[in-house]
């Protein structure tokens, strides 16, 4: 077993958004099944964390949502990402990245003094 | 624009309601069939494979509540489901609610309704342009009516030549004109203005045009602006006005314009003219009169200068003057000149009054806070049992915090909804006191800014009701509940902070009574001034025959003689009337007719002001009509007219100042000063032939000045009135008494148609309201003060009542406990009526200057209010004394 990983306040946003950049529309299962596969199982998405995230992006114009057939015949919501969503992941994704170089910087073994 | 759209989406998703939730199922299913699918796919059964997405799914429900959250507004929701509890569990303790809500309801009412007042009177942004920048001059100096005698026109002028920081300098000389039509004819207070006034004003036109700098000077045919006020009432608020043709003064006035509507100064007016009115505002003597002050100042601050510059070049242009033009400023009677904000100017007088009120109010509302926060603090006791059980079904402390604040808004919310209600009676009869003491008391409304101060207000006091109540910690559930929930005492530091409060209610209400009683003890003193006439059944009228230029007319002026005479003679012989005379002013009014005076063979000290008295006429009968006593020598007789010898009788007050310990008889003393040369009055020498007693002219609580009576006959008739004195009942001879003036003088109005008693009861009403209304607020503030004391007690009895069984069984009598409680009480009682009193003699000082005849720290006053505090306060106590002591030892050990 992977150790389990809590999902950090913020990032799902950007995993959801990320995830139907690179997989086109898809309902709230695919997105949570992708989400678990990309983190090799260390998040587990419960509906309860998942749902009201993607309302939100919905409620803030990311994302589009409405019912499809799916490709086993299946009816399900999609969702699918939208031009602003398209700009939000693109900002959200440069600062992370910059935070995220910040934080190894920090980390990064000093060099002693000489 | 993300959060606004966002937030557009949560709106109309907690409107959306069901369909929604219909769809989240469907999803949140489809979710789960997924899930299962896939789970079978990977070989589980059907079974192990439903379980497994369930388990995966972390609950439905969870996850249709969380989006629930997500969609909609949850507080909402939230707050929708406490105010329905909120007004259940109200219901359910009436008599806590109806306490709460009327208490909250006097307090809040109280401070709306005053504090509508003080935003229209002094609050509330003038209605002139740029208001902020206007500003008004007083000139003032030492001595009887020195408080503000005016400026010259030279002296104008040197401050507009002198300080550039004022922009504009404005003139305003009050002036009464005659207004005669067809039918009658009324006096209109109006003022004589410079071609600039409305420009430096502020103030624009509602129709035609205002005057202007081509109006000034004598060539300037006469033209009014009316006030708003004056064209409403007079002319019925006629648009075509503009261009009409008045009779003023005999005088035919073109009426150019309506004014805007805007507080009148620095008293009523009807209507703004320019000076070519008044032959004498044009004159030379005016013009160029140095003494001759006559006229009042306003200006505004140039762009970009500021007060400290404008008071810095006013002092300097002052101290010019003063050097310059000795003759016209006595250094014993230090001329100065202030420079004051026009808006404080406007509110100088109401200040003191409402700030008072305003204090008062603010106590009752302390006090009703107090209450209904002890009587929450009670209620929050008996329901810790209620608020743990919500605490252990999984309420945080927020939530409950949240359930606390929504009932203390119902309280306080339908509190101010009364409140307001209770404002809008109370502001009808403030606003009857403030016209007397500001000319804005039609601008005062119960308007959005007043709500919003009561809504701030009610808000504010449901917060700090919702703090002051101690929730359950969070973590001491357990305990609590362990403890079988029984810990009903209230703790130590909630005692402390009840009897806290009830001794600053006590201390509050001890304040305010004090200021209620020297406020009506000031008003029965002044209700007990003597006026200096020996009865009260006479009537004064004043029927002013001639105007100021009709007065200097010689044939004018023996004709008005001859019909006062006349009507003098008339009313005398009417039924009931013991004397009638002839004077001018009438007895108890006041005067600004004064003048230096000089006595023969007597010198001024060197820096000493120079001595002035008040000019006033009388004919031989007007002291016994008046009933103003005759303290030594005669009275005027018909033989003083004019040619005759010139004679004067004086008051007691100019004996005591100017003649002590001589026999001012037969002494002679002349008007003087540069100003007389501005006046038909000669500064012929005149003895005194006669010394009456003082009246109170000025109000009855002003000091009688000195007073120089001449023989009517002797003087121009101007300005004159009659003075009536019957047996009984004087108030029924008015008609009588004014048809027979209305015949003589059909053009002429009949003024201030009074009997001494009314005249009196105009000093003193408006102490009456201020006692009046500080004293219900005291009333009121003890009435509180003892139901918080008799709750907190009996609240203090019903917790101890196991100890108090206790006590009993183990010997300790009735009287011991009723002691006892008593005595808790008294404690309370007692730091309250110390500290109160401590506060008092602090606060007593403020108002001062609305006491009159009276000590602010009077001790009868101070003892008699902590007497009466005591007094209701162990009423108070008593009776939870006697509950204590009836409770039966047997019964509450059992229990």
């Amino acid at each position: 077993m992977p150790e389990k990983m809590d999902v950090k306040q913020g990032t799902l946003a950007l995993m959801i958004l990320r995830t139907l950049e690179v997989l086109g529309p898809l309902h709230g299962y695919g997105v949570a099944r992708r989400i678990e596969e990309t983190s090799e199982n260390r998040i587990t998405l419960n509906y309860g964390t998942l749902y009201p995230a993607l309302l939100k992006l919905e409620q803030e114009g990311f994302v589009t949502a409405e019912w499809r057939q799916s490709e086993n015949n299946r009816r399900a919501k999609y969702y699918a990402l939208t031009a602003a969503g398209r700009k939000q992941l693109a900002r959200e994704t440069r600062e992370w990245q910059r935070t995220s170089d910040l934080i190894a910087a920090f980390l990064a073994p000093r060099r002693e003094a000489p | 624009m993300r959060f606004l759209r966002a937030a557009l989406a949560r709106i109309s998703g907690f409107l959306a309601g069901t369909p929604a939730e219909d769809d989240l199922r469907d999803e949140l299913q489809s979710h789960l069939d997924m899930e299962t699918a896939e789970n079978v796919r990977r070989g589980m059964n059907a079974d192990d494979a439903r379980r497994h997405a369930l388990m995966a799914s972390g609950g439905l429900t969870q996850a249709a509540e969380a989006v629930h959250d997500q969609r909609g507004l949850p507080w909402v929701d939230g707050v929708a489901a406490d105010n329905k509890y909120a007004f259940r569990s109200l219901r359910r303790t009436p008599a806590f609610t109806a306490v709460v809500v009327i208490t909250l309801a006097l307090g809040i009412g109280a401070n709306t309704a005053i504090f509508s007042v003080v935003r229209g009177v002094l609050l509330k942004p003038l209605p002139h342009r740029d208001g902020d920048r206007l500003l008004y001059l007083r000139h003032s100096m030492d001595g009887a009516g020195g408080g503000n005698v005016s400026f010259s026109v030279p002296e104008v002028n040197d401050f507009r030549a002198g300080a550039p920081s004022l922009g504009g300098i404005a003139e305003y000389s009050p002036w009464t004109l005659t207004l005669r039509t067809d039918n009658d004819a009324v006096h209109i207070d109006v003022g004589l203005v410079t071609g600039n006034f409305f420009d430096v004003m502020g103030l624009s036109p509602i129709l035609g045009r205002v005057t202007r700098a081509s109006d000034d000077g004598a060539g300037a045919p006469p033209v009014m602006v009316l006030t708003y006020e004056l064209w409403k009432s007079r002319f019925g608020g006629d648009s075509t006005i503009i261009g009409r043709e008045v009779k003023l003064d005999g005088k035919t006035v073109t009426v150019i314009g309506v004014m805007q509507a805007a507080p009148f100064f620095p008293d009523r007016i009807d209507g703004l003219l320019n000076m070519a009115i008044s032959e004498h505002h044009v004159s030379a003597m005016m013009v160029q009169g140095r003494t001759h002050r006559m006229t009042e100042m306003i200006a505004r601050l140039a762009p970009g200068a500021t007060m400290e510059q404008a008071r810095t070049e006013v002092a300097t242009v002052d101290a010019r003057m003063q050097r310059e033009f000795k003759e016209a400023y006595n250094p014993g009677s230090h001329y100065r000149v202030a420079v004051i904000p026009f808006k404080e100017a406007l509110g100088e007088k109401a200040r003191l009054t409402l700030l008072l009120l305003m204090g008062a109010a603010a106590f009752v509302m302390i006090i009703s806070a107090a209450n209904v926060a002890n009587l929450t603090l009670m209620r929050g006791v008996g329901r810790e049992h209620e608020l743990v059980a919500r605490a252990a079904l999984g309420a945080g402390v927020a939530r409950l915090r949240r359930l606390l604040l929504v009932e203390n808004l119902v309280l306080t919310l339908v509190g101010a909804a009364l409140g307001v209600l209770i404002a809008i009676g109370g502001v009808r009869l403030l606003v009857s006191l403030a016209s007397r003491y500001s000319p804005r008391a039609n601008e005062i409304r119960l308007d959005a800014t007043v709500l919003g101060f009561t809504l701030a207000l009610s808000v504010t006091l449901a917060l700090l009701l919702s703090f002051v109540a101690s929730l359950p910690q969070e973590g001491t559930f357990a305990s609590i509940i362990a403890a079988g929930g029984r810990r009903m005492s209230g703790g130590l530091r909630k005692q402390r902070l009840q009897r806290g409060l009830v001794i600053a209610q006590v201390a509050v209400s001890v304040v305010l009574l004090a200021g209620a009683g020297l406020l009506t003890r000031t008003m029965v003193r002044l209700s007990d001034v003597n006026t200096g006439l020996k009865t009260e059944e006479v009537l004064t009228m004043r029927v002013q025959l001639l105007d100021f230029s009709g007065a200097l007319d010689k044939q004018a002026d023996a004709l008005a003689k001859e019909r006062y005479e006349r009507m003098r003679s008339e009313i005398r012989a009417l039924p009931g009337v013991i004397e009638a005379g002839v004077g001018s002013p009438l007895p108890l009014s006041s005067s600004d007719v004064k003048f230096d005076v000089k006595a023969d063979g007597k010198t001024l000290a060197s820096g000493e002001g120079a001595p002035s008295a008040e000019f006033r006429t009388a004919s031989p009968e007007y002291f016994r009509a008046a009933g103003i006593p005759l303290i030594s020598g005669r009275e005027f007789a018909s033989s003083d007219r004019q040619g005759s010898e010139r004679v004067v009788i004086v008051n007691q007050t100019l004996v005591d100042k100017y003649f002590p310990h001589e026999d001012p008889l037969g002494k002679r003393i002349a008007w003087t000063g540069d100003v007389l040369r501005f006046t038909p009055i000669s500064g012929e020498w005149r003895t005194i032939v006669g010394v009456v007693g003082n009246t109170r002219d000025g109000g009855l609580d002003a000091l009688p000045r000195p007073v120089i009576f001449s023989p009517f006959e002797q003087e121009l008739a101007f300005g004159g009135g009659l003075v009536i004195r019957a047996d009984s009942n004087v108030a029924a001879l008015a008609t009588a008494a004014t048809r027979i003036v209305h015949r003589i003088a059909p053009a002429t109005p009949i003024e201030k148609v009074m009997t001494v008693a009314q005249i009196k009861d105009q000093s003193v009403s408006p102490r009456r309201l201020n006692a009046a209304l500080v004293s219900s607020f005291g009333i009121l503030a003890v009435i509180i003060a003892a139901v918080g004391i008799a709750g907190v007690l009996a609240f203090s009895v019903s917790a101890r009542t196991n100890e108090i069984g206790i006590r009993m069984s183990l010997g300790a009598d009735r009287g011991r406990v009723q002691r006892m409680i008593l005595s808790e009480g008294g404690v309370l009682l007692a730091i309250g009526l110390v500290s109160g009193v401590a506060c008092a003699y602090l606060a007593a000082d403020v108002i001062h200057g609305l006491l009159f005849g009276i000590a602010p720290h009077d001790p009868t006053t101070f003892i008699g209010v902590a007497a009466m505090m005591a007094a209701i306060g162990i009423v108070a106590c008593w009776i939870p004394a006697m509950r204590a002591a009836r409770i039966d030892p047997a019964i509450t050990m059992r229990s």
